[in-house]
C-alpha cells in the first residue's frame, strides 16, 4: 500500500521534507497547539450543533409560549442525549482557544520571537486573534436569549455611533437595526462561514510561514550546539505522538470543564425580554467594557456637521484599536536589526519587556473595572489605578531588567 | 559584439518591457474590474428590517403594562402604590422605542429640571425606558443601591444612574443625556399620555 502510494505521490520526499521537521521541546510551545486543537474541536462540535440549530429570530408558539426559533432550537439541542455537553464543549473550546492564543502571544513576545525575521507572522497572528474574538462575538449572539440579545445589541450600538458612516455600517453588518428579522441569519453566516473560512486561511498561512522560518530555539540549545544546529525532536514520530497527547488532553479537559462548569445556560437566562439583565461581555472583551465605563460621558469631540465622536466610539473602538494596533506593529518598533533565532532573555530588551508587562497589567486593571460596581470600587479609583498601575509596573520592570543587564 | 547586435538586443528587451507592462496593465484592469464587480452587488444588499418611523405618542394614549402578569392591561392609578414602578407601553403603539418607565414617588421630592407639568399631582412620572447610552432598558430602583440611597433609574448594562427627582439627569455612568420625559396625566382613574417624549429616544446614530 505504502509502496503503491509512494510511487504515485512521492511520499518519501514529503517525509524527508516535512515529517522530519524539528520541533524544539519546551512546555510553552504547546500554547499554539492547544489553540489549534481547540479550533479543531470547535469545528467538530460546531458541525454537530448545525444539525439542529435554526438561525431565525421568528417567534413560534411552543406549549403556549412564544419563543424565538433560534432560542427554541437551543432547547431542542439541550434535550438531545449529547446535546448539552457538546454545546458546553463548544463554548468552553472558544474560551480555551482565546486563552491559549493569549498565552502563545505572551511567549512569542517575551522570548523576542516576534522580532525580525518573524514580523509577518506576528501580524498574521494578530489577525488570527482578532478573528477568533469575532468568532466568539458572533457566536454569542446565536442562542438569542435574554443575555445574548443585549450583548449583541451593544455591539450594534457601538458600530452605530461611528460618526457619519456608523449607521450605514451597523445596518449592513447586522442586516438592519438589531434585532431585525435578518440579523440572526446574517450573524449566523459570519459565525459558521465567513469567520471560520478566514480563520482557516490565516491559520494555514501562519503555519506555513512558521515551518519555513522554523521556531525560535530555547536558549540552552545555543550553548549545546554552539549555535550551529537546531535542536529538537522530529515531527515524526516523536512530535506527532506528543501532539496526539496534547489533542486528547485538550479534549478531555474541555469535556471535564463542560461537565462540571456549565456555561451560558440559556434556560436560566430565558428568551429575550423587555427588561435588560445584568450583562457582562465574555472575559476577553471585559477590558473594552472597562474602557467604556471609564470614559466620562462628557467626552465628545465635535466634528463638522453637528456630529460628535462620542464616548462609545472613543471607548469601544478608538482606544481598543490603538492598543491592538500598537501590539500589532510592535516588531516594527523594535530597534534591533539582527535576526532572532534563540530566546532573548528579558534583559536584552528591557523597554519592550516592560511595556509588555505594563500592557498586561493594564488589561487586567481594565477588566476589573468591568466589575467595578459589583466590587464597590468607585470609578475614580479605577481611573487612577488604570493609569498608575501600568506605569508603576513599567518602571519597576524596567529597573529590574536593566539591572539584570548590568 | 557588434553595434548592430547590441541594438537589436536593446530593442528586444525594450519590447519585452512593453509586453510585460501590457500584461501588468491587463491584470490590473481585470483586478479592478472584478473588485468593482463584486462591490456593486454587495452595496445593493437590502436590509430586512423594513424600518418604519416610530409612532409618536399622542395626547390621550392610554398606558398599558409592558411586562408581568398584567401585561397589556391598562394601568389604573391603584395599580401602582407609592414607590412602585413598571415598564409600560402606549396602548396600540407597542414598539421598542416607545417603551416607558412609569413610577410613583412622593410628589414633593420632584424638582427642576423635571418638567413639573409632565408629572401628575399625586407623584406619577414617566420617562423613556431606553438608556441614552447604548439602548438597554433602564430599571426602577426604589431602594438604596451602591452609594445612592434614594429611588433612581438604573441601567444594568454600564451602570448609568438617572436622578428621577431632577429630570432623569445622569448621576453616574456613561450615559450622555438624561432620559426623555413623557408628559402624563390622570383621567378617569387611569394614566394617559399628554403628548410625546421631550427628546430623542435612545442612542443616536453617527455620533449625533
Ligand atoms: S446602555 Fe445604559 S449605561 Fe450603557
Amino acid at each position: 500500500m505504502y509502496k503503491w502510494l509512494n510511487e504515485r505521490l512521492d511520499l518519501e520526499r514529503f517525509k524527508e521534507k516535512y515529517l522530519s521537521k524539528v520541533f524544539p521541546v519546551h512546555p510553552t510551545y504547546f500554547f499554539g497547539e492547544i489553540a489549534l486543537f481547540s479550533f479543531v474541536i470547535l469545528v467538530l462540535t460546531g458541525v454537530y450543533l448545525l444539525f439542529s440549530y435554526t438561525p431565525s429570530s421568528q417567534l413560534i408558539t411552543v406549549n403556549g409560549k412564544k419563543l424565538p426559533m433560534a432560542y427554541h432550537s437551543i432547547l431542542v439541542i439541550n434535550s438531545q442525549p449529547f446535546g448539552l455537553i457538546v454545546r458546553y464543549v463548544h463554548h468552553w473550546a472558544a474560551h480555551l482557544m482565546i486563552a491559549a492564543l493569549m498565552l502563545h502571544m505572551a511567549r512569542v513576545f517575551f522570548s523576542g520571537a516576534f522580532k525580525k525575521p518573524r514580523e509577518i507572522n506576528w501580524v498574521i497572528g494578530m489577525v488570527l486573534f482578532t478573528l477568533a474574538i469575532l468568532a466568539g462575538f458572533t457566536g454569542y449572539s446565536l442562542p438569542f436569549d435574554a443575555l445574548s440579545t443585549v450583548a449583541t445589541g451593544i455591539g450594534f450600538e457601538i458600530a452605530n455611533s461611528i460618526p457619519y458612516i456608523g449607521n450605514a455600517i451597523a445596518k449592513f453588518v447586522f442586516a438592519g437595526t438589531f434585532p431585525s428579522p435578518g440579523s440572526i441569519p446574517r450573524l449566523y453566516m459570519y459565525h459558521i462561514f465567513l469567520v471560520p473560512l478566514l480563520l482557516l486561511a490565516t491559520i494555514g498561512i501562519h503555519m506555513v510561514i512558521m515551518v519555513k522560518q522554523k521556531h525560535t530555539q530555547p536558549k540552552e540549545n545555543k550553548e549545546i550546539t554552539k549555535g550551529t544546529k537546531i535542536l529538537g525532536i522530529p515531527m515524526y514520530p516523536q512530535q506527532i505522538s506528543l501532539m496526539i497527547f496534547v489533542f486528547l488532553f485538550t479534549t478531555s479537559v474541555l469535556f471535564f470543564l463542560a461537565s462540571v462548569l456549565p456555561v451560558h445556560n440559556v434556560e436560566f437566562f430565558g428568551p429575550p425580554t423587555l427588561q435588560t439583565p445584568m450583562v457582562k461581555p465574555d472575559w476577553y472583551l471585559l477590558w473594552i467594557f472597562g474602557i467604556i465605563k471609564l470614559i466620562p460621558g462628557s467626552w465628545n469631540i465635535p466634528l463638522p456637521g453637528g456630529v460628535v465622536i462620542n464616548p462609545e466610539v472613543i471607548g469601544g473602538l478608538i482606544i481598543p484599536s490603538i492598543i491592538m494596533g500598537f501590539v500589532t506593529v510592535a516588531p516594527f518598533l523594535s530597534k534591533s536589526k539582527e535576526a532572532v533565532h534563540y530566546w532573548e532573555p528579558l534583559e536584552h530588551k528591557p523597554v519592550a519587556s516592560s511595556i509588555g508587562m505594563a500592557i498586561i497589567v493594564m488589561l487586567v486593571a481594565l477588566s476589573i473595572t468591568g466589575y467595578q460596581a459589583e466590587l464597590n470600587i468607585p470609578l475614580w479609583v479605577c481611573r487612577i489605578f488604570v493609569l498608575t498601575l501600568p506605569t508603576v509596573t513599567f518602571l519597576i520592570a524596567l529597573s529590574l531588567t536593566k539591572k539584570g543587564k548590568a | 559584439m557588434s553595434e548592430k547586435d547590441k541594438k537589436s538586443i536593446e530593442e528586444e528587451s525594450k519590447s519585452c518591457i512593453t509586453r510585460r507592462s501590457i500584461i501588468k496593465g491587463l491584470i490590473g484592469t481585470a483586478g479592478v474590474g472584478v473588485f468593482a464587480g463584486l462591490t456593486l452587488p454587495f452595496g445593493t444588499i437590502k436590509n430586512t428590517s423594513g424600518k418604519k418611523k416610530r409612532q409618536k405618542i399622542a395626547k390621550g394614549d392610554k398606558l398599558v403594562f409592558a411586562v408581568g402578569d398584567k401585561a397589556n392591561q391598562i394601568i389604573k392609578v391603584d395599580d401602582l402604590p407609592l414607590h412602585k414602578g413598571t415598564l409600560a407601553y402606549p396602548k396600540g403603539k407597542e414598539e421598542h422605542h416607545n417603551l416607558i418607565l412609569l413610577f410613583h414617588s412622593p410628589v414633593n421630592n420632584f424638582q427642576e429640571p423635571t418638567k413639573m407639568d409632565f408629572i401628575t399631582k399625586n407623584g406619577f412620572a414617566a420617562y423613556s425606558a431606553i438608556c441614552t447610552h447604548m439602548g438597554c432598558t433602564v430599571e426602577w430602583y426604589p431602594h438604596k443601591q451602591f452609594s445612592f440611597d434614594f429611588p433612581h433609574l438604573f441601567c444594568p448594562c454600564h451602570q448609568s444612574v438617572f436622578d428621577i427627582f431632577h429630570g432623569a439627569k445622569v448621576l453616574a455612568g456613561p450615559a450622555p443625556r438624561p432620559l426623555p420625559q413623557l408628559p402624563i396625566m390622570i383621567s378617569d382613574n387611569i394614566i394617559v399620555a399628554a403628548g410625546d417624549f421631550n427628546g430623542p429616544i435612545g442612542p443616536q446614530p453617527g455620533g449625533k
